[in-house]
C-alpha cells in the first residue's frame, strides 16, 4: 500500500493521547499471567480459562509457563513456608512492569490454616496490587480483580510504579 | 495370628482390632504378620500421648502400623509405645516398601528415628526446620488473631491441651 | 563430584557415562512447572532423553491440615478437611464424618447415606473431569479441558444448590448432612442423569481412538499388578493395573452395598488403561447416582442426637433445654469417647482414609489423613524409569497426584 492510500484509508480517523494513556491501553489489555497454580483456587483460576467464564475477553488467556514472559502472578492457593523463596524466585524472575493478585483467603491472610506451616500472607514476600477474599474466589471474582487491575494499569500508564 | 509370645496386649477400639507389640519387636512382627496374608500396610503414623488423661498410656509416643489382608479384607493395627529424645524404632521399608515415605514423614513430624532407613531425611518440611510439628508441645504457630479467646491456648499446646 | 541442589537433597554426579555416549545429566523438574499437576518437584538424572533415575521431592503444599485439626473443635475440622485433597472434598468429609461417626457409635439415617452417596459420586466425577482436562491440555489436546470444565461446572453448580458453596462444600458432617436437599437439587441431578453419558461419549469420540493420545499414552508408564500391590497403590493406579480391587465393594460404607455397579479394571497396566478405567467409573458413576436418586429414602437426614447437632430453629424459641444444648454445642462442642478408629473410603485417586485417635475432650488427639496421592507417588519411579523425559508429563498426569492431599 502507497503512502498515499494509506493516508486515504486513514481518511480524517486520527486520534490524538497522550504516550502514558496509549501504553496504559496497551498493557491493560494484555496482562499476561503466569501460570502458577498452587492449590484449590488453581483449580479455579483453570477455570476462568475455560470456555464457560473466558478470561480471554479480558485479554488474558495467554497463560505463560515461563515468568519471564509474564506480567501478571496470581497467586491462587496457599503458599508454604517451604514454597515461598520459590515463590519469590519467580517474582524476581518476571519483567518490570509486573503485578501480583493474591487470590483466595489463604494466599492473601493463609485463611482457615493458622499454623506454622503456611506464610500468613503472600504480601509478606510480594507486594500484592489486589487481593480477592474467598475460599475459592468465584471464577468471576477473579475476573472482577483482572479488571481493577486493568483500571490501575491504565492510569498507571508509563510511570513507573510507586 | 502372629505367635502369642510377641504380643502384648489386645483388644478392639470402635470395632478396629488392634495388637501391642514392645518396640523392639516390631520388625519381626510386621514380617510374620505378612506372612500370614496381611500384606498392605495401609499406613504408619504416630500419636503423641503427652499430657494424655484418658487412660495410663505405657510411654509417650505411639507408633501405629494399620494392615490389612487383601483376601479376607480384615484390618488389623499393630501399636507400639516408644520414649527417649529422640526416640528410636527399627524400620520396616524392607518388609513393606510403602513404608519408606511413611517413615519419613513420620520422623519429620514426630522426630522418631527409624533406624535402617535408606534416607532419613524431612518430606514435607523444609530440610533446615526445627523442630517436629506434630508433637503436642510444638505450637501450632501462626499470628495471633483478634477477638479469639483460643489462639493462646494454641500456643502453649502441651499442659492446657 | 557431588552437586548439591538444596540441603537434605544430595544429587551425585560422579561423571557416569550413558548409553549414548554422553554423561548424566541432572536436570530439576517442578515445583514450578506447567506439567507437575500442582507444586511436585523431580528430580531426574537423565540419559540424553532417557529417565535413568528419578526422585519426587515433596512438601511444597505442607498446610499443617493435621496439626490444625488438633486445634479445632470436633465440628469445626469439617472444614479442615475439605481443603486437602481439593478436588474431592465431600469425599474427604466423608472420610472424617464415618470415622467421627464409628468412634461415637451412631448411625446416620438412610437419606443422609444416600444424600452421602450422591455427592461422593458427584464429587468423584468432577475429579475425574479435572483429572481429564488437564491431563488432556498436558498432552496437547486443549479442547478437553473446554468440554470437561463445561460439565464440572454443572456439578458445582449443583453443590452450590445443595450446600450453597461451590468447591468447599463441607456438605457431608458427623451426624448426618448439613441440610436436606432441594427439589431444585434433584431436578438438576436429574437432568444432569440424562446428560452425562452423552457428554462421556463425546470425550471418548475425542481421546479414545484418537492417535495422538494413544501413542502418547499407550505402553506409557508400565505399572505390573505385582508392583502396584507391593507398591501399596490404590485407586485407578491398580485398577489400571488389572487388580479389581475398589473399596466402594470390597469394604463397602454408606450403603455402597446396595448399589449396583460395575468395578473399571483394565488390564492393559498403562497410562491408557488408567485412562479407561476413569472412563469407565464416570460411566459406573452416572448409574450409581440414577439408582440413588430414584431411590432416595425420605425421613431426616441427621440423627436425633442434640448433644451433637444443633436444635431445630423453632425449638430455641420455645425449650430451655434447646438454648443450653445449642449454647453448649457453640461453645465448647461435643466430646468423642476415648479410643482410635481408621476409616477408608474410595476417592477419585484411591484410598482415602482418616485416623482418629481421641482422648476424650471436645479436640481431636491426632487425625491422619491417609492420602492416596501420598503413596501413589511413590510408584513413580517405578513407572517413569527408561522412559523419555516427555513421557513423564503423561505419566505424572495419569497417576492423578493432588499435591494437596498428598502434602496436607
Ligand atoms: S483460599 Fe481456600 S480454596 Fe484457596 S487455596 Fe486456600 S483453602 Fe484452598
Amino acid at each position: 500500500m502507497g503512502i498515499e492510500a494509506l493516508a486515504e484509508s486513514l481518511g480524517k480517523n486520527i486520534l490524538t493521547t497522550s504516550l502514558g494513556k496509549l501504553v496504559g491501553w496497551g498493557r491493560g489489555n494484555s496482562v499476561w499471567p503466569a501460570q502458577f497454580g498452587l492449590a484449590c483456587c488453581a483449580i479455579e483460576m483453570i477455570a476462568t480459562a475455560t470456555a464457560g467464564v473466558d478470561i480471554a475477553r479480558f485479554g488474558s488467556e495467554a497463560f505463560r509457563a515461563s515468568p519471564r514472559q509474564s506480567d501478571l502472578m496470581i497467586v491462587s492457593g496457599r503458599v508454604s513456608q517451604k514454597m515461598a523463596p520459590i515463590l519469590r524466585t519467580i517474582y524476581d524472575q518476571m519483567p518490570e512492569p509486573k503485578w501480583v493478585i493474591s487470590m483466595g483467603a489463604c494466599a492473601s491472610t493463609g485463611g482457615v490454616f493458622n499454623n506454622y506451616a503456611l506464610l500468613q500472607g503472600v504480601d509478606k514476600i510480594v507486594p500484592v496490587d489486589v487481593y480477592i477474599p474467598g475460599c475459592p474466589p468465584r471464577p468471576e471474582d477473579l475476573l472482577n480483580a483482572l479488571m481493577i487491575l486493568q483500571e490501575r494499569i491504565k492510569a498507571q500508564g508509563i510511570l513507573p510504579r510507586q | 495370628m502372629i505367635s502369642e509370645t510377641l504380643i502384648v496386649e489386645k483388644g478392639v477400639s470402635a470395632g478396629d482390632p488392634w495388637v501391642t507389640v514392645d518396640a523392639p519387636k516390631v520388625h519381626e512382627a510386621l514380617a510374620a504378620l505378612k506372612t500370614e496374608g496381611y500384606t498392605l500396610l495401609v499406613f504408619l503414623s504416630c500419636v503423641d500421648h503427652l499430657v494424655d488423661a484418658s487412660r495410663s498410656w505405657p510411654a509417650r509416643y505411639e507408633v501405629v502400623y494399620q494392615l490389612r489382608n487383601m483376601e479376607t479384607r480384615e484390618q488389623l493395627r499393630l501399636r507400639t509405645f516408644i520414649e527417649g529424645d529422640p526416640p528410636h524404632i527399627d524400620s520396616v521399608h524392607d518388609v513393606f516398601p510403602p513404608a519408606n515415605w511413611d517413615e519419613r514423614e513420620t520422623y519429620d513430624m514426630f522426630g522418631i528415628v527409624f533406624d535402617g532407613h535408606p534416607e532419613l531425611t524431612r518430606i514435607l518440611m523444609p530440610d533446615d526446620w526445627v523442630g517436629y510439628p506434630l508433637r503436642r508441645d510444638y505450637p501450632v504457630g501462626g499470628e495471633p488473631v483478634e477477638f479469639s479467646e483460643e489462639h493462646e491456648m494454641w500456643q502453649t499446646a502441651p499442659d492446657k491441651a | 563430584m557431588t552437586d548439591t541442589i538444596s540441603r537434605g537433597v544430595t544429587v551425585d554426579r560422579t561423571g557416569e557415562a550413558g548409553a549414548f555416549g554422553g554423561e548424566l545429566l541432572t536436570i530439576n523438574f517442578g515445583p514450578h512447572h506447567p506439567s507437575t499437576h500442582g507444586v511436585l518437584r523431580l528430580i531426574v538424572d537423565l540419559d540424553g532423553e532417557q529417565v535413568r533415575r528419578l526422585k519426587p521431592v515433596i512438601g511444597y503444599l505442607h498446610t499443617g491440615i493435621e496439626k490444625q485439626m488438633e486445634a479445632l473443635r470436633w465440628q469445626q475440622g469439617v472444614t479442615v478437611t475439605d481443603r486437602h485433597d481439593y478436588l474431592s472434598p465431600p469425599i474427604n468429609n466423608l472420610a472424617y464424618a464415618l470415622a467421627v461417626e464409628k468412634l461415637m457409635g451412631v448411625e446416620v439415617p438412610p437419606r443422609a447415606n444416600a444424600l452421602r452417596v450422591i455427592m461422593s459420586e458427584l464429587t468423584r466425577l468432577s475429579s475425574h473431569l479435572v483429572w481429564m482436562g488437564t491431563s488432556g491440555l498436558e498432552l496437547g489436546a486443549m479442547s478437553m479441558l473446554m468440554y470437561c470444565f463445561r460439565e464440572r461446572d454443572t456439578i458445582l453448580d449443583m453443590n452450590e444448590e445443595i450446600s450453597g458453596f461451590r468447591m468447599h462444600t463441607s456438605y457431608i458432617r458427623p451426624g448426618g448432612v448439613m441440610a436436606d436437599s432441594t427439589p431444585r437439587f434433584l431436578e438438576m441431578l436429574d437432568q444432569f442423569c440424562r446428560d452425562m453419558p452423552g457428554h462421556v461419549d463425546e470425550y471418548e469420540a475425542l481421546l479414545t481412538n484418537n492417535p495422538i493420545w494413544r501413542s502418547r499414552t499407550i505402553g506409557i508408564g508400565i505399572l505390573s499388578a505385582e508392583d502396584a500391590k507391593v507398591l501399596g497403590a490404590t485407586g485407578p493406579m491398580l485398577r489400571g493395573s488389572g487388580v479389581a480391587w475398589d473399596l466402594r465393594r470390597s469394604m463397602p460404607y454408606s450403603g455402597y452395598e446396595n448399589y449396583d455397579f460395575e468395578i473399571a479394571t483394565s488390564d492393559m497396566c498403562d497410562c491408557y488403561g488408567r485412562y479407561l478405567v476413569r472412563i469407565k467409573e464416570m460411566r459406573e458413576s452416572i448409574k450409581i447416582l440414577r439408582q440413588a436418586l430414584d431411590r432416595l429414602p425420605d425421613g431426616p437426614v441427621n440423627v436425633d442426637d442434640r448433644k451433637m447437632l444443633p436444635p431445630p430453629r423453632e425449638e430455641l424459641e420455645t425449650s430451655m433445654e434447646a438454648v443450653i444444648h445449642h449454647f453448649k454445642l457453640f461453645t465448647e462442642g461435643y466430646s468423642v469417647p476415648p479410643g482410635d478408629v481408621y476409616v477408608a473410603v474410595e476417592s477419585g485417586r484411591g484410598e482415602n482414609g482418616c485416623y482418629i485417635a481421641s482422648d476424650g475432650t471436645h479436640k481431636p488427639r491426632r487425625v491422619k489423613f491417609r492420602s492416596a496421592s501420598f503413596v501413589n507417588l511413590q510408584a513413580l519411579e517405578r513407572m517413569a524409569l527408561n522412559h523419555f523425559l516427555a513421557d513423564m508429563v503423561a505419566i505424572i498426569g495419569t497417576a492423578d497426584t493432588v499435591l494437596g492431599d498428598c502434602d496436607r
